[in-house]
């Protein structure tokens, strides 16, 4: 029986080898790098985004003749915001494609899986996940995470709140890391100020109707509401609260306050309500540059996806810090020389050819993402500001930019 | 190369032990099963959470099986006084009941922030040579299930199985008792997709409730109904053809121009449907049975 | 808990309760007369609202006649179900009838996710405040669904307990071989049952989507409430399966404050081993065999 299993996997072996797209890369003059984005899956609004900018930052780096003498090769695979077919994916993308930095990561529970391999393998990882333990795991520095930690996240939900002198905030969070960790992240910040939070629940995903855990945030009078949720349970809970009459304002993460929440719900319904979301470093030229070439190759700005413009500072910070270590580095030697070029001080630099240019004359670089300054910290987190949008006759309209000191 | 298709067949070997486990508690006993990631689940979460405190992982696999096999016993109780219909509803509730359980009581399981970082096995050998490690234990578990349901098939026991699926009441009037064998055998199916639990976790490294959805035991129906129930050849044809499905998918992409990647997701299910409806239609001994039934 | 919130509860759960009637009545039908759990009909629901989501795009029709439209399709895709799957399956074990509903599930699921995606959807409807008599909030859109699903009740009864095509049915539910000896012709009678089913979840779907969004998975999450309502209700008896779905989903929402809201789904499951086990005809149905 086992004999007979061996051989017909055996067999599937042979079929599999016979396929297009296992590509098999030459050693040498290159650096290989793969993209493990969500394709499809709950991550599918955001991964052909990331995958494109990761390709137009590729294209940028070649063009402008390589880093470190290495032109830069490009693996692209769907994590299927599954933690299981992704650790297959980075497997194919380790294994077969001998990549040496996975990029792209997005869901927690994608980062978590695929770090143990990574680090296993000794190759870069860069995402932009927001589950802390992602810190805690990265045990040798390999690491590298490009948008805020969902208690971050509460964190600002809490300085946003505070600065708009709201004074009895109830949290409600949708039953998953992404949500509860933003709640207490909000609850930690707001309890180390001395305020206390009203009341709290933890609701459950795809229900019909959310009337009773609703009744018992409004039970305890908040004048704010500060969610960890998603679109679906935040049009639902929103549409319940407008029809109950009560007054309190909100203040919800933007991936759940976006357009499409207008749409559903009318202008009314959405009118005050505080959205936040991190922000790309839209002042700086790299953010130009970047959502200039995105806009041409997708047809759509780089507003719409923050996690492109995240993506396409991977390559880049990588690019540079190649540069950094010079030619025939290892992926050791590279990997040090990321906070060197990304991190002040330094020259400021917006494109991989200035950064180039300059550390040819043996200049110290820092690298200004498109996303963010891209300064990071000891646990190789990079922190983006977060704009706090207000939702004004059916529009968002940005009325501050909040930074949270880590 | 060979490191990709070892990881493949670690998942295919894994899927193949579910579909044994599923296997005896449908093929030969007829007991409609369909919280099978319940028991998966619970295999899971009993090895990880065991060792990260510590306990050799030899033990927590085995804790894992015996864990998952004890949670069967209500169920299996329960299936003695259902008509399948009924049991394949309960069941499903039940796999459900305790995902949210697992996700809920974050004091024992972490809850939705799962567990990350779970030890791997053989992790000391190295990357390369431990997955390796890993394929061949499971291949002579699995090697070693097949041989087990074969020599069970065969004996007293096994025959007395096949005919109960037959006719319960020919055999009561016999004087013989259906129910003990009929509830140690859904033990026996639960405590192997436990272990499969165990391998899984230790794999992958890292577990949350969200993994185990309805969705796998359809997964692992599937590969049984199309390899053809009843039979260990049936199991493992069926959770290999399964693999190939699933990991073939993500080559497909290059095959099927036009379609966008988000829509080849909603293709995969599409199939997964249509095979499901296309073979209990047509071959319901599996696609290399006959026809008729 | 005052006695407000208690009210309020109550009026929640009796709202919840009579939209997961409808697609318990249709599952109860094809249990009683066809004997298989039809794991299809979450999805037909999403069919139904799909359907109606569409037209109302395509059309821009007011919600009732998107409504009408919808009706129409899910009656036609269910009765296709019947007639191309169910019906060839009729004499196989349980099993393969039960495995053909859950891949017919996956398939209509997956074919609206491929074409309309994952995106959330909602109907084009007024949105208004709710009445609130000192404390117990009620709204007016939840009385529109409570008494259109109130309706369809009414006309499902009437048909099945007031026409021939009801007695007939009855007759086929209690025995298909003496139906067939008194000469009943089952074929016609199956495809207008079949056609009943469809056109429930398809209104089931349509007010799910009211109270709530119409994304791709909302109809397999009805599902388990469904069943379980179905058999506290009592299976084959379509007084049992709306009284067991007001029961079940009153006694959901009286359970969130103890229990609190993530419980709610192990609760229906509980309800449903429980019933099973102690006392499977369930609330209303005869003492069909369990076993």
């Amino acid at each position: 029986m086992q004999r007979r299993n061996l051989m017909k996997l055996g067999g599937a072996a042979a079929v599999l080898q016979c396929l297009p797209s296992l590509g098999f890369s030459q050693q040498g003059d290159v650096f290989r790098i793969g993209s493990l984005t969500p394709i499809t899956g709950a991550g599918s609004p955001y991964g052909p985004g990331m995958q494109q900018a990761i390709r137009l930052a590729v294209d940028e780096v070649n063009a402008a003749g390589g880093a470190g003498g290495r032109k830069l090769e490009l693996f692209t695979e769907d994590s299927q915001t599954k933690p299981d077919a992704a650790v297959l994916a980075a497997k194919k993308l380790i294994e077969v494609n001998r990549v040496q930095a996975v990029l792209g990561t997005w869901a927690s529970g994608v980062s978590l899986a695929v770090l143990p391999l990574t680090e296993a393998a000794g190759i870069i990882e860069m995402n932009v996940s927001g589950a802390p333990a992602i810190s805690t795991l990265d045990t040798k520095d390999l690491v590298w995470r490009f948008q805020a930690t969902n208690d971050r996240f509460g964190a600002a939900f809490a300085e946003i709140c505070a600065k708009r002198g709201f004074k009895r905030p109830a949290t409600m969070a949708f039953n998953n890391a992404s949500g509860l960790g933003n709640v207490e992240g909000f609850t930690r910040v707001w309890e180390k100020r001395g305020g206390k939070v009203a009341a709290h629940v933890t609701y459950e995903p795809s229900r019909p109707s959310y009337r009773s855990e609703l009744q018992k945030i409004l039970a305890a009078k908040p004048d704010v509401i500060v969610m960890g949720s998603y679109l679906p349970d935040t049009t639902i809970i929103l549409r319940e609260w407008f029809q109950s009459g009560a007054e309190n304002k909100w203040v919800i993460p933007g991936w759940a306050a976006n357009p499409d929440l207008v749409k559903a719900l009318g202008p009314e319904v959405c009118e005050g309500i505080i959205s936040v979301d991190t922000v790309s470093n839209e002042k700086s030229p790299s953010f130009a540059n970047f959502d200039a070439a995105f806009t041409k190759a997708t047809g759509k700005s780089a507003a719409t996806n923050i996690y492109a413009a995240m993506a396409y500072d991977m390559v880049i910070s990588l690019a540079l810090a190649m540069e950094a270590a010079g030619a025939k580095a290892t992926v050791e030697q590279v990997n040090a020389k990321i906070r060197d070029v990304s991190n002040a001080p330094g020259t400021a630099v917006h494109t991989f050819a200035e950064g180039k240019a300059q550390l040819a004359r043996k200049a110290k670089v820092n690298y200004e993402g498109a996303s963010s300054k891209l300064d990071f910290d000891k646990f190789g987190d990079a922190t983006p500001d977060f704009g706090v949008y207000v939702i004004e006759k059916g529009q968002l309209v940005r009325r501050d930019v909040v930074s949270i000191s880590v | 190369m060979l490191a990709y298709l070892c990881a493949i067949g670690i998942v295919a070997l894994i899927y193949c032990l579910l579909a044994l486990g599923l296997n005896l508690q449908f093929g030969l006993t007829r007991l409609v099963n369909f919280g099978v990631v319940a028991f998966f689940a619970v295999g899971a979460y009993t090895s990880g959470l065991l060792s990260l405190q510590g306990l050799p992982l030899p033990a927590c696999f085995i804790a894992a099986g015996v864990l998952s096999g004890l949670l069967a016993l209500p169920i299996g109780l329960l299936s003695l006084r259902l008509r399948d219909d009924y049991l394949a509803i309960v069941t499903l509730g039940f796999s459900e009941a305790v995902r949210i359980t697992i996700q809920q009581e974050s004091w024992l399981t972490h809850g939705v922030q799962g567990l990350p970082g779970l030890p791997k096995l053989f992790a000391a050998w190295g990357p390369g040579v431990s997955d390796t490690a890993i394929f061949a234990v499971l291949a002579c578990i699995v090697g070693l299930v097949c041989w087990g349901t074969v020599r069970l098939t065969r004996s007293p026991f096994g025959r007395l199985l096949k005919a109960i699926g037959d006719d319960e009441a020919a055999l009561s009037a016999l004087g013989k008792d259906p129910a003990r064998f009929k509830v140690q055998v859904f033990m026996l199916g639960a405590a192997l997709a436990g272990v499969a639990g165990a391998f899984y976790a230790h794999f992958i490294t890292f577990i949350t409730p969200e993994q185990f959805i309805p969705l796998i035991t359809f997964y692992v129906w599937m590969g049984l109904v199309m390899g053809g129930s009843g039979s260990v050849r049936g199991a493992m044809f069926g959770s290999l053809l399964l693999m190939v499905f699933l990991e073939g998918s993500r080559f497909a992409k290059d095959w099927v121009p036009g379609v966008s990647e988000v829509g080849m997701a909603s293709l995969r299910l599409a199939a997964v449907g249509l095979a499901l409806i296309l073979v209990t239609l047509y071959r319901p001994n599996g696609l290399f049975g006959g026809p008729s039934k | 808990m005052t006695w407000i919130d208690f009210a309020n509860l109550l009026i929640n759960g009796l709202i919840e309760g009579l939209v997961v009637a409808l697609p318990a009545l249709a599952m109860t039908l094809v249990m009683g007369v066809n004997r298989f759990p039809n794991a299809a009909t979450g999805d037909l629901m999403t069919t139904g609202a799909y359907a109606a989501v569409a037209v109302q795009l395509l059309g821009g029709v007011p919600l009732w006649l998107a409504a009408i439209a919808s009706v129409a399709v899910t009656a036609v895709v269910s009765a296709g179900s019947y007639q191309l799957i169910f019906r060839k399956l009729a004499g196989r074990p349980m099993v393969a009838s039960m495995l053909a509903a859950i891949g017919l599930g996956f398939l209509l699921r997956s074919l609206i996710s491929f074409f309309a995606g994952h995106d959330q959807r909602t109907f084009e409807m007024p949105l208004v405040r709710a009445w609130n008599f000192g404390g117990i909030r009620i709204l007016p859109t939840d009385l529109l669904i409570a008494a259109i699903a109130a309706a369809c009740l009414a006309v499902v009864f009437v048909l099945i307990y007031r026409t021939s095509f009801g007695r007939q049915l009855r007759a086929v539910a209690d025995s298909a071989d003496l139906a067939r000896a008194s000469g009943i012709r089952a074929g016609g009678l199956m495809l207008c049952l079949w056609l009943l089913v469809g056109a429930l979840s398809s209104i089931g779907g349509v007010l799910l989507g009211m109270k709530a969004i119409v994304t791709p998975e909302m109809g397999w999450e009805s599902l388990i409430p469904a069943f379980a309502a179905m058999v506290l209700g009592g299976i084959g008896s379509p007084v049992g399966a709306v009284l067991g779905a007001l029961v079940l989903c009153v006694v959901q929402e009286l359970s969130v404050p103890l229990l609190g809201p993530s419980y709610k789904l192990v609760l229906s499951f509980v309800v449903l081993a429980l019933v099973l086990l102690l006392r499977p005809a369930g609330i209303m149905g005869r003492v069909q065999l369990v076993r």
